[in-house]
């Protein structure tokens, strides 16, 4: 039998990487496609083998590091480092739209009636819907601390309980958002206020989807006995993530919702 | 120094206390979640709701102005004149309201 005098995992050959980047290459051109020739086929594609490849991709890690043990400390300490430097790449994925926002917002052109919210511009109350929302998702950061600390005593009611609690506020969230989305009296092509507030708000209600469901293939794993009150770092990371949402939405609602009301 | 029974118990408390991370520490938020966070929620969903009940159904007077509703490009569904959440009663079209106020 075959041992390695190290604490570190080297990797079987995998597909995923290939098909993840063939489904890369086929959403953008396929995106490209769609918008100037009217086909959807090639995006339709993409889609598919981009849901293929994250199913199959890991769940070879779960069973990497759940069944097989290849998850040690060392090992855990790099997957660590990973989720916070991808996180950290994602701030400045919103970074961006929030610099679009501000140049836009702090010195409004002529155009728009030099003035913010632009002339002809009904905003939203910041205190109805976006209040409640806020209070949604500050709501779950608590729920997902009370299902981390019940994973870490080893109370495995109250932390399939606390998740499934954080899982479904992540969806009113979702609900209440779509209803405000179709609900606004201004769309996304109404010039810059329309542009900088659905593509910030947009791509921060997909991190919402992206958030719930990393957090509902947690509470399946829990269900199944998957989690150790030592180790679970599927569940820290899927909690960081969800906090960093919570983040981006509270610098949203004070920026685009109360300050550019 | 030889304490009261009453004064150990108090000082086991206040040290469970402060060690809440590592005990007790679900119960702590626990008990949060259902005395601030939930009650919370429940407090901002009335708000909302009361306010939204307050709401006029009027509808905003239309005015073409060239900075708004930009066609610069058509969308790539439908008819390529209608965003994606379009609500005919609070979204004009650049020559206008289709429906007319109910």
């Amino acid at each position: 039998m075959a041992h390695q005098a190290h604490a570190y995992h080297m990797v079987d050959p995998s597909p995923w990487p290939l098909t993840g980047a063939v489904a890369a290459l086929l959403l953008t051109s396929g995106l490209a496609i769609w918008f100037h020739f009217h086909s959807t086929i090639l995006l339709t594609l993409g889609l598919v083998l981009l849901l293929l490849t994250m199913y199959q991709w890991w769940r070879d890690i779960v069973r990497e590091g759940t069944f097989q043990g290849h998850h040690t400390p060392p090992v855990q300490k790099g997957l660590r480092f990973g989720m916070i430097l991808f996180i950290t790449s994602e701030v400045f994925f919103f970074l961006g739209f929030f610099w679009a926002f501000y140049h836009s917002s702090l010195a409004p052109t002529p155009e728009l009636g030099g003035c913010w919210p632009p002339t002809g511009i009904t905003t939203l109350d910041p205190f109805e819907v976006p209040l409640l929302n806020t209070a949604v998702l500050l709501a779950s950061g608590v729920t997902v601390t009370w299902a981390h600390h019940s994973i870490m005593e080893g109370e495995r009611k109250q932390a399939i309980h606390s998740l499934t609690l954080t899982i479904l506020l992540g969806f009113y969230f979702t609900f209440l958002q779509a209803m405000e989305y179709y609900e606004a009296p201004f769309t996304i092509a109404d010039g810059v206020y329309g542009a900088t507030f659905f593509v910030a708000t947009g791509f921060h209600g997909l991190h919402v989807i992206i958030g719930s469901t990393f957090l509902a293939v947690c509470l399946l794993r829990q269900i199944q006995y998957h989690f150790t009150s030592e180790h679970h770092f599927g569940f820290e990371a899927a909690a960081w993530y969800w906090h960093f949402v919570d983040v981006v939405w509270l610098f949203l609602y004070i920026s685009i919702y109360w300050w550019g009301s | 120094m030889s304490l009261s029974t009453a004064a150990l118990a108090t000082r086991r408390v206040l040290a469970a206390a402060s060690h809440s991370s590592h005990e007790g520490g679900a119960r702590t938020w626990k008990i949060l979640t259902f005395v601030l966070a939930l009650p919370g929620v429940g407090v901002c969903m009335a708000n909302a709701y009361m306010k939204m009940q307050a709401h006029s159904h009027h509808q905003e007077e239309f005015v073409p102005y060239p900075h708004l509703r930009i066609r610069t490009k058509k969308f790539p569904w439908g008819d390529g004149n209608h965003s994606l959440f379009h609500n005919p009663h609070t979204n004009a079209l650049p020559d206008g309201y289709e429906s007319s106020h109910h």
